[in-house]
């Protein structure tokens, strides 16, 4: 099978990922992912996003978010794409666990933010981020599993 | 989202329905402040209505127990969805909060 692409773009608000988020879950459904799988890819998908918008543009809408979503007969792979500030790459290796490891009775010591990261990073196979002519990608790459 | 609130005996329920996510988290920290300011501080969180819950829903939750305890009061979830519910599972939320299956059971404990 060859592989079959779509880029999606929403301005940089918060009122717009659950747009994206709700197409990325039927194109899920489309390749017959389970309920399980698609809400979980709809989750990465909006957590990448809401990062652009909050880290990468600051909180200001007017500037594009990408989402490019491909899928071949091994895998999945989206890539979240924004032209703002840069994300440190070994954000990838710090906050993999970070945001997960807090003593439950101190509630102090819970974060109150942090977990977007981790959450793709616990869901996806492979999480990569890269700095091309100004443009900041995460990818996410998701094994196809086959009966 | 949407946030329908009712009092039985001394616990407030907050009934949200929808999406808890980075467009709308900041209406529940407004909301459980605003009941934390009426004294109201034993408050139920039914999830039953809502289908998606991202990091930043859950930071707020984190937020409203943390102001809730900090006035000396009580906030417990009940109902959560089977993807919310598993969601902070894999965040390990789920030993933060008091998670019930259902409102009754949930109600006996405050």
């Amino acid at each position: 099978m060859k592989s079959r692409k779509i880029k999606l773009s929403i301005d940089s608000d918060y009122d717009n990922v659950p747009l994206m988020g709700a197409v990325v879950n039927k194109l899920c459904a489309f390749i017959s992912f389970s309920d399980n799988d698609s809400y979980a890819t709809e989750l990465c998908v909006s957590e990448a996003v809401v990062n652009c918008i909050k880290h990468a543009y600051g909180d200001n809408p007017g500037h594009e978010v990408v989402v490019i979503f491909c899928i071949d007969k091994t895998r999945l792979v989206i890539e979240v794409c924004d032209r703002g500030a840069s994300m440190d790459p070994q954000l990838l290796d710090k906050r993999k666990h970070l945001a997960l490891e807090f003593d439950p009775e101190i509630i102090e010591t819970i974060p109150e933010s942090g977990r977007g990261l981790p959450i793709i990073q616990g869901f996806m196979d492979a999480v990569t981020y890269s700095i091309s002519d100004n443009m900041n990608c995460l990818k996410m790459t998701k094994m196809l599993k086959h009966n | 989202m949407e946030i329908i609130d009712e009092q039985i005996d001394s616990v407030m329920i907050l009934t949200i329905k929808g999406r808890l996510d980075a467009s709308n988290s900041t209406e529940l920290k407004t909301k459980i402040s605003s009941l934390i300011d009426e004294n109201k501080k034993s408050i139920l969180v039914d999830m039953s209505g809502v289908d998606f819950v991202d990091s930043s829903g859950l930071g707020s939750l984190v937020t409203c127990l943390r102001s809730v305890a900090q006035a000396e009061g009580k906030l417990k979830i009940t109902s959560l969805q089977h993807n919310p519910k598993n969601l902070f599972e894999t965040t390990r939320l789920d030993r933060v909060f008091e998670i019930f299956d259902d409102r009754k059971s949930a109600l006996k404990t405050f």
